[in-house]
């Protein structure tokens, strides 16, 4: 597959809850490809549907219609074992509050997906990626949210991903902390060449993608492509 | 009425957490329902007792002569501390019923007069009244077993001679409430049953005109009964007075007392285990529940809630649970007593039961469940008391994994989904040890109960197979002369024949002393044989006697001491004689001798008691028949009978029990799971979740809750077969008397059960949780901070 090639596409992915006698539309008729290597930021305020969106693509939701078509194969007609092993062999996730095993070091965290996946990194590698090789054998509660953060993203990428999905993973950082995860997201892109999706409330983000993508009312209303990449230590918020 | 909001809260509580609630209620359903059952059937079975003897003038003691004049009775009566005192007649008689050919015996007794003791209630017709002397009253179970009515005819060999009786009336007496016939270990109510009949048709039956073969005796309260055994027994001594024996040793009155001791060694073990388990399910639940409302607790601290009404709250969660285990323990205690109690009634001739709700025992059981909730919660109740409300309200910190055992884990290597299982475990060592303990409780139960078969078994081969192996033991009226042998042996199908002797005698070493009839044996004696405890036969010495284990505990007595033995028949001499070896034996006390050297040592001669027979199996029917005919016949015990009955009703009975401690091992095994499985998922719910995310299958993430259960409940097996041993040695112990010894036989496949029980309670456990499991909400869990 050669770089620019399309890797995810959704065509009139629509969601719709049940909320007791109300229905929700999380969303209405997305259409969106992605090219392999390319660097998402995705926008939008709460309830916009940017997460139902990306669980959507990431496998850990079901569409109410349309399709997701990752590398020609529709992943929305895939059963629960399908998708387990669409997540396990293609999909690297990295959430707002680490998600860390506890009774696991850093390392072991990050074993935890080599021993599974089908063409892994070393769990080594990954985190010298992030860089943290010096802390590998330190628990989650020794680390700080900056560090537990980029274990996860290690943990994320350790499996060689197409695909690396990220919600709000500067959201419980503060800005420093915030700029040191999304360098490590960025070299992690770079390095693996996984199509990094990252959903963030904050716009300053947007400067370092090579893509935004808006989010309101359940659909994307905007799409700008920057013509430059920042590096993340030149933005701050 | 208004509920108020944290009332309301523990109400929702319950209803959210009502698995683990439930599995907790009946943890300690369980304790209380065994306390009631069992203190309950334990007062039931000694209150109507009690009533029965008080009621029915139970005599204190009795004392069997072979013929004594009447005129004794009144020296008896001088006796002092005697308030009453009765002659009688017993005597053993064979009963001939159409269609049945093997052999029965009756005890005749002279019925009782008004204002007599031992009185019989009549539960049909009434009493047999002097002038006639065909009249009878029979024993209910025997009259059960044949369809005796009123007016039924029954025949009966007395003193060689047949008497055609006429039913006048079905009885129960207090002194038969467990009517063992004579050499039998189970009643039989079809081959042994009580006659009672007026003195004066027994006398002449008997020819004891003017004289008495038996005397009761009712002492003044608080009169120590061995100064009247010593006195009735001068008096008695020359009229062949075979000693007398107070309510301890009369057989009837001696089985009540060995079954209450086993329910009151119930009451003692049971309850405790449950209790304990179920402080130890609340103290898990509890501090769980109080981890994950943290933040509500700091909360209500923060909107000026006093800590002690927050306390309050979680212990009313607490006292709710306790509540619905003591109401359904109350249920199921009156509903298994009444079942038990009913179970009693068939296996004990009692005209009534006294099964009345105590309410103390209720009462008691309520506060002991409640103060065992109350103690589980303890320790978190403390925490919520302590808990800064600031504190409270910011989530915890991550758990720690740092330190403790829990390190160790990172030395091997293994799966990492296996290392957080190891990890877990240990980092939480307490919840960890207590839920093996529990589940370790559930194997001992079952080892405790379920080894009693093996037991059984192993009794049966010893005593019939290896030291009893006769097909009859016919046992005379009296001793005969040795040539009453060949008379025996030429009797139709008798294929061997070896003679014993038995002599009751008194045998006392230093300060103790045990009545029992001394049996004499040909030196190789094959058909009835004592064993060493090592199960080899054991030839008779020459001189001295073989004592068994039961015997040699209960006088302390090792091979080489002396024990000065005290024949209670003919001339009654007073010997001296070493004790030569001690033999195995689970029925009652035994001595054995050389038969020669028996007669030698009690002055009384060549004379034997009796004949162990080899039967051929095709001419039983005839053999009955010769026997019954021939004079000199008591009575006869076949091996075959003896053996199907004793199986018959310990299998009724043990069956039972076993299936109630099977009920409660699951119990414990099933509360113990759930609750241990839900408060693994609810910690590592998240953790799960995170993993099928990274895109473990549902398989492989039950799996590590459920290697986690499996863990523990592995670890639980050998614990509980190590606890379930003991419990079941100490049960050998509080049941052993003078009656029977139980061996203790504990064989592999006891454990084996046991744990197949519990692990199958386990499974089941285990699956209700893994439907949570392939439930868990990926994304809310992600989503959310704990």
């Amino acid at each position: 597959m050669a770089a620019g090639e399309a890797i995810i596409e959704a065509r009139g992915l629509t969601k719709t809850y049940r909320n007791g006698p109300a229905e929700v539309q999380a969303l209405r008729h997305v259409d969106f490809t992605a090219r392999r290597g390319e660097f998402i930021v995705v926008l939008g305020p709460s309830g916009s549907g940017k997460s139902t969106f990306l669980n959507i693509l990431g496998g850990i939701d079901r569409a109410t219609s349309g399709s997701v078509l990752f590398q020609g194969q529709d992943i929305t007609t895939f059963n629960d074992q399908a998708l387990t092993g669409y997540r396990r062999d293609h999909v690297g996730f990295v959430f707002q509050f680490y998600n860390l095993v506890p009774s696991l070091t850093a390392l072991e965290n990050v074993a935890l997906v080599t021993e599974i996946a089908a063409n892994p990194m070393t769990p080594e590698e990954a985190l010298a990626i992030v860089g943290l090789s010096s802390r590998s054998a330190h628990f989650p509660a020794q680390l700080s949210g900056g560090e537990q953060q980029r274990v996860a993203i290690a943990r994320a990428i350790a499996k060689r991903p197409g695909l690396l999905f990220c919600d709000e993973p500067t959201g419980a950082l503060d800005s420093a902390t915030g700029v040191l995860v999304l360098e490590a997201l960025a070299e992690a892109n770079r390095s693996t060449g996984a199509t990094t999706l990252i959903i963030t409330h904050n716009a300053a983000i947007q400067q370092i993608a090579d893509r935004t993508l808006r989010f309101a009312d359940g659909r994307i209303v905007e799409e700008v492509s920057n013509a430059t990449r920042k590096r993340p230590d030149q933005v701050s918020w | 009425m208004v509920i108020p909001p944290l009332r309301r809260k523990a109400l929702r509580d319950l209803r959210r957490l009502w698995g683990q609630a439930l599995a907790i209620a009946l943890v300690l359903a369980a304790g209380v329902a065994t306390l009631i059952l069992g203190d309950g059937a334990h007062r039931a079975l000694s209150d109507t007792r009690d009533r029965y003897y008080a009621d029915y003038r139970f005599a204190d003691l009795s004392s069997d002569v072979v013929r004594a004049p009447l005129a004794l009775v009144d020296d008896i009566r001088a006796i002092e501390g005697v308030v009453q005192a009765e002659p009688r007649i017993v005597k053993l008689a064979r009963p001939e019923i159409e269609g049945m050919t093997e052999p029965a015996s009756v005890l005749l007794v002279t019925v009782p007069q008004a204002g007599g003791l031992n009185r019989l209630h009549l539960r049909e017709g009434r009493l047999a009244q002097s002038g006639t002397a065909d009249e009878a009253v029979v024993s209910q179970d025997f009259a059960t077993a044949h369809g005796f009515h009123q007016g039924s005819r029954l025949g009966v060999v007395m003193n060689g001679k047949r008497r055609d009786l006429t039913v006048t009336g079905i009885a129960l007496s207090p002194e038969f409430i467990y009517a063992l016939g004579p050499g039998e270990m189970m009643p039989d109510p079809r081959r042994f049953g009580v006659v009672w009949m007026t003195r004066p048709a027994l006398e002449r039956a008997f020819d004891l005109e003017g004289a008495f073969s038996n005397v009761v005796l009712r002492l003044a309260p608080g009169v120590p009964e061995s100064r009247v055994i010593a006195a009735l027994d001068r008096l008695t001594a020359r009229y062949g007075g075979g000693g007398a024996t107070g309510r301890s040793m009369q057989t009837s009155h001696a089985f009540l007392d060995a079954e209450l001791r086993q329910l009151g060694a119930m009451v003692k073990v049971l309850p405790p285990i449950f209790l304990l388990v179920a402080a130890m399910l609340v103290h898990m639940t509890l501090s769980r529940l109080i981890t994950l409302e943290r933040e509500q607790i700091g909360l209500l601290k923060a909107l000026g809630y006093r800590p002690v009404q927050i306390a309050q709250h979680y212990l009313e969660f607490v006292l709710m649970i306790a509540l619905g285990g003591i109401l359904a323990g109350f249920v199921a205690g009156a509903w298994l007593g009444a079942g038990l109690a009913q179970l009693y009634a068939r296996f004990f001739s009692f005209p009534f039961l006294v099964f009345g709700a105590d309410v103390r025992v209720y009462g008691l059981a309520a506060l002991v469940t409640a103060v065992a909730a109350m103690a589980g919660a303890l320790q978190s109740l403390r925490a919520v008391l302590s808990l800064p409300p600031a504190l409270a309200m910011a989530p915890p910190a991550p758990a720690d994994f740092r330190r403790g055992a829990g390190g160790m884990a990172g030395i091997f290597p293994m799966r990492q989904t296996r290392r957080m299982v190891l990890r877990h475990l240990l980092h939480w060592p307490f919840r960890t040890a207590s839920s093996v303990f529990g589940m370790a409780m559930a194997v001992a139960i079952l080892v405790a109960s379920l080894w009693s078969f093996g037991s059984i078994d192993h009794m049966i081969r010893v005593t019939f197979r290896l030291a009893e192996r006769q097909d009859v033991k016919m046992v005379f009226a009296a001793p005969e002369p040795l040539r009453a042998l060949d008379n025996v042996r030429h009797m139709p199908g008798v294929m061997a024949a070896e003679p014993f002797r038995a002599i009751p005698a008194k045998l006392t070493h230093a300060t103790r002393s045990k009545r029992l009839a001394i049996e004499g044996r040909p030196a190789d004696a094959r058909l009835s044989r004592s064993l060493s405890p090592d199960l080899r036969p054991m030839p008779m010495p020459g001189a001295g006697l073989v004592a068994s284990e039961a015997l040699a505990e209960a006088l302390a007595l090792r091979p080489g001491d002396l024990v000065q033995v005290e024949f209670l028949e003919g001339r009654r001499r007073v010997v001296d004689l070493p004790i030569s070896g001690i033999s195995l034996g689970y029925v009652g006390l035994g001595a054995a001798m050389e038969i020669g050297a028996l007669g030698t040592a009690s002055g009384e001669g060549p004379a034997i008691s009796g004949a162990n027979l080899l039967l051929d199996a095709a001419q039983e029917r005839e053999f009955f028949a010769a026997a019954a005919a021939a004079p000199g016949t008591g009575f006869l015990n076949v091996t075959a009978l003896t053996v199907s009955r004793f199986r018959a009703t310990l299998a009724e009975n043990i069956t039972l029990m076993v299936s109630v401690y099977v009920t409660l091992a699951a119990i414990i095994a099933f509360g113990v799971v759930y609750n241990f499985s839900r408060i693994a998922l609810s910690e590592q719910g998240r953790e799960l979740a995170s993993l099928r995310v990274l895109g473990f299958t549902r398989a492989e993430v039950s799996g590590v809750i459920l290697l986690e259960l499996a863990v523990v409940v592995l670890l639980a097996q050998p614990l509980g077969w190590l606890i379930g041993h003991g419990i079941g040695r100490a049960m050998v112990a509080a049941f052993s008397s003078d009656l029977y010894r139980v061996p203790f036989i504990m064989g592999r496949e006891v454990y084996a059960t046991a744990s197949l029980i519990v692990i199958a309670a386990a499974i089941l456990s285990a699956i209700a949780i893994r439907g949570r499991i392939d439930r868990l909400d990926l994304i809310a869990v992600l989503k959310t901070r704990e």
